[in-house]
């Protein structure tokens, strides 16, 4: 598969003043193949946010390179290509929208890149029916729930039509309800668009919506392969500060105290199925 | 809720004002404002307040509404009216008491500037219920656009921006000194008694926590704004493209008809 | 006599306008000092119009808040002591940090029930060691902080008022798992150490399960149930109908005995259904072994 994205050995540090760096992320390597959903866990402070700015440019790595489709989103002549393929959606919905009016702000984007009127409006329409919020239109922003301003975040950022998707906490602010509205229409632009996304978050359930799933701790990968796999690393997991789904923490548990138990339990289902299974051995 | 609050004065309805181009708005309330103080004789006037008459009711926004906005001025117009009562002397002695004298030419100025003020806030009125206050941003941007060709166009899209995202976060940041005062209230901040100094006094923990999270947004906001591709205005297009319709010529052309009518009536009569 | 009693408590919103919309109907609850609650429901059920009611900072439109059986309304004007007995942290509290050190943001409340210095100093430090506050933290200013110290600190604000019933709105909201554990567990100790009744508003069923003894479930602005955990969570066909779902491994749970193995009710947290599964598990597991 084609790559979208490629993190090739890069290194970045937040400058406090001249002696204080702070290292944040040291010859670090990431691919992100096109098409595909990973969600990049990790706890507060273990560089997952840097990380996702320094995906479309808005940080620049002190070395190695990054490259978008191949062009590297350093070089300045790339700068406002790298952030028209690869969109992203922050963690306040109300520090992302501009304007007053909901189809405005989904212009915003298109409007910046100067395509023509027509242009802008199909590309409003179609990216506020793809998060399914067209008939919010003429709405104003600050009267909508917090799920729905995300939405319209989001559909700010397929307006203009990227190849990838990147989410820092999209859902860090939202109630369950607001959650679930988002989640729900990231996995279907991913499956039905086939608009590449990278979800970072600290939720595990989040998590196990995806194809692939990267762990980082300390601005390193500790580990990285489908959900199962990740998950059945419990121990490791737990270290990166994160939480294992429930079903999968009992079966960690159980196993860890000698039980029988098959690798990869994620859902409910396959938590009931393997416990039943277990017990009526009994 | 202060959330439900909204800013500017738009009423939703669908009448042809409401179609109209904002430019053409903008541009007509100007002549208007104009020729209402041109109007100069009895005649002239009531032709003026007539047309104003007829707008309010072409704008379909209830009138209770727009007399509401006459409650709030009525003791500039008293006393705007009472000045030129009192300091104009002209025409035929009406009374004299002490210092004071009333002439007929002074009521006569008295109740046109009374008029005057009253037609004035009307019209501004009808332009800001027809008009959405991003409409009126836009329709402003366009307006002074041809400034770009003495090399002010990034000075009026700016501007135009900073309107448009004042707008934008006006109510989320009353909504956030609201949390903020109740916050600082629940543990115990005194915010309602004591003199002037210790009331700007107890102020500060609320405005210096607004002042951070304005600062923290506006970060935020500009991060966002730059991965959308914004880099300053330039080579931005619009969506909305504003176009003079047949609403806006018609209009334009009642109002000219109007503006002559009131030239005419006050060189002829 | 329970410390707050919430007696047919209403309220409407801007009442009289055609924006009128009544946040909370017929309100009857009490709670007691000690106890641990929950307080669980969508966003629009009216738990943070209920919430800020406790304190005084929305008067009812109708029907009274009692503390210690007092109406906290009987005097409008001490309004201010009652904010000092019933705390309330509201969501994302870093948000209210102002002043130049992290020690004068934690000393406002104090200093504002106009405590003697000494008094105002013993809690201020009480509190921040309580939360996990260092000296080092306390001489700093506020904005300097990490995220997740901010939410310490604000936090210790309140409680350094020392109040009879502590009340969090979402105090985890945005944090990570440590994050969320730490404060958890400072809540708990607070209670530990005062005896205050101490109330939490969540999203979280799982977190809820762990800390809480009682549950409030808010619905509509009405209270849709109010009992001990196992009354609550022991329906969740009740609670999944209202759009909440109860934690995951009470859902393995139900789906046991849908399978039709004797397992017992009233498993809400991970280390609960391990205790309940192991014997049952290894009664022969000698075998595989």
């Amino acid at each position: 598969m084609e790559n979208i994205i490629e993190v090739k050995n890069i290194s970045f540090a937040y400058c406090e003043d001249e002696q204080n760096k702070t290292s944040i992320l040291q010859d670090f390597s990431l691919n992100i193949e096109k098409g595909s959903f990973t969600a990049i866990l990790g706890h507060n402070g273990s560089g997952k946010s840097t990380l996702a700015k320094l995906l479309n440019g808005l940080n620049k790595p002190d070395s190695g390179q990054v490259l978008i489709e191949g062009a590297d989103s350093a070089d300045p002549a790339h700068e406002l290509e790298a952030r028209r393929k690869v969109g992203m959606v922050f963690q306040n919905p109300d520090n992302q929208l501009v304007a007053t009016i909901v189809e405005e702000d989904v212009a915003f984007g298109p409007e910046n890149l100067g395509f023509p009127p027509a242009e802008i409006r199909r590309r409003v329409d179609e990216a506020l029916k793809a998060v399914r919020m067209y008939e919010y239109r003429t709405h104003a922003p600050h009267k909508l729930s917090g799920g729905q301003k995300q939405r319209i975040a989001i559909a700010g950022i397929i307006a203009m039509e990227p190849a990838c998707i990147v989410l820092d906490e999209p859902t860090a602010m939202l109630d369950p309800r607001g959650r679930a509205e988002v989640m729900e229409t990231v996995r279907r632009l991913n499956r039905e668009k086939g608009v590449t996304i990278v979800l970072i978050t600290h939720y595990m359930d989040e998590a196990a919506a995806a194809d692939r799933v990267v762990v980082m701790d300390t601005g390193k990968i500790v580990l990285d392969g489908p959900p199962k796999e990740v998950f059945s690393q419990a121990e490791t997991v737990k270290r990166a500060g994160l939480d294992l789904p429930q079903p999968t923490e009992l079966a960690y548990e159980l196993k860890k105290a000698g039980i029988d138990l098959p690798d990869g339990i994620i859902s409910t289902e396959e938590c009931v199925a393997a416990l039943t299974g277990a017990l009526r051995e009994e | 809720m202060l959330k439900d609050l909204t800013i500017g004065q738009f009423f939703p309805a669908k009448s042809p004002l409401h179609r109209m181009d904002p430019r053409a708005k903008l541009l007509l309330l100007i002549v208007y404002i104009v020729f209402i103080f041109i109007a100069g004789n009895p005649f002239s006037l009531g032709l003026m307040t007539l047309s104003v008459a007829a707008v309010l009711l072409l704008s379909r926004v209830p009138l209770k509404i727009y007399l509401k906005n006459i409650k709030s001025i009525w003791v500039i117009v008293l006393l705007t009216a009472l000045l030129n009562a009192l300091y104009v002397d002209e025409g035929a002695l009406l009374c004299k008491f002490w210092m004071i004298q009333i002439t007929a030419g002074g009521v006569q100025r008295a109740v046109f500037m009374a008029v005057r003020i009253v037609l004035l806030i009307l019209t501004s009125a009808v332009l800001t219920y027809t008009t959405t206050p991003t409409a009126l941003t836009d329709a402003i941007e366009r307006l002074l656009s041809p400034l770009r060709f003495v090399g002010l166009g990034t000075a009026v899209h700016t501007m135009a921006m900073m309107m448009t995202i004042a707008l934008r976060f006006i109510p989320t940041l009353i909504e956030e000194t609201e949390k903020i005062m109740n916050a600082q209230k629940a543990r115990g901040a005194d915010m309602e008694s004591g003199g002037l100094m210790k009331r700007v006094k107890a102020l500060l923990p609320v405005l210096i926590p607004l002042l951070v999270s304005s600062f923290r947004r506006a970060y935020d906001l500009a991060e966002a704004m730059e991965c959308r591709c914004y880099n300053g205005g330039k080579g931005r297009q619009r969506m909305t493209q504003l176009r003079f319709g047949r609403v806006d010529l018609v209009c334009a052309l009642l109002s000219i008809a109007v503006c002559t009518g009131a030239v005419v009536l006050n060189i002829f009569l | 006599m329970s410390l707050v009693t919430v007696k047919d408590l209403s309220y409407v919103y801007s009442p009289g306008t055609p924006y009128a919309k009544t946040a909370i109907h017929d309100v009857n609850l009490s709670f007691d000092k000690g106890e641990i609650i929950g307080v669980i429901g969508h966003t629009g059920s009216g738990k943070s119009t209920l919430i800020q009611h406790l304190n005084g900072l929305i008067r009812p439109t109708s029907g009274q808040v009692l503390l210690d059986g007092r109406d906290i309304w009987a005097e409008p004007k001490k309004i201010r002591q009652v904010r000092f007995r019933v705390g309330l942290v509201f969501q994302y509290p870093e948000y209210q940090l102002f002043a130049e050190t992290a020690y004068k943001d934690i000393a406002f409340g104090p200093v504002n029930m106009g405590l003697p210095e000494d008094e105002v100093d013993r809690r201020v430090r009480r509190t921040a060691q309580m939360v996990g506050v260092t000296d080092e933290m306390l001489e700093k200013s506020p904005f300097d902080l990490s995220g997740g110290e901010k939410r310490r600190v604000a936090i210790a604000g309140v409680m350094a008022m020392e109040p009879e019933a502590l009340i969090l709105d979402e105090p985890t909201a945005g944090l990570d798992p440590a994050g969320r554990d730490m404060i958890l567990s400072r809540v708990r100790e607070y209670r530990e150490q005062t005896g205050a009744a101490v109330l939490i508003v969540s999203h979280s069923m799982e977190d809820m399960a762990r800390i809480a003894e009682k549950i409030l479930v808010m619905n509509e602005g009405r209270v849709f149930r109010f009992g001990s955990v196992e009354e609550v969570y022991s329906q969740p066909e009740e609670l999944a109908a209202i759009g909440l779902n109860v934690p995951q491994v009470t859902r393995i749970f139900m789906g046991l005995r849908q399978n039709g193995l004797p397992v017992p009710g009233g498993v809400y947290t991970v280390e609960r259904a391990k205790e309940v599964l192991l014997p049952l598990l290894s009664k022969g597991g000698g075998a595989h072994a």
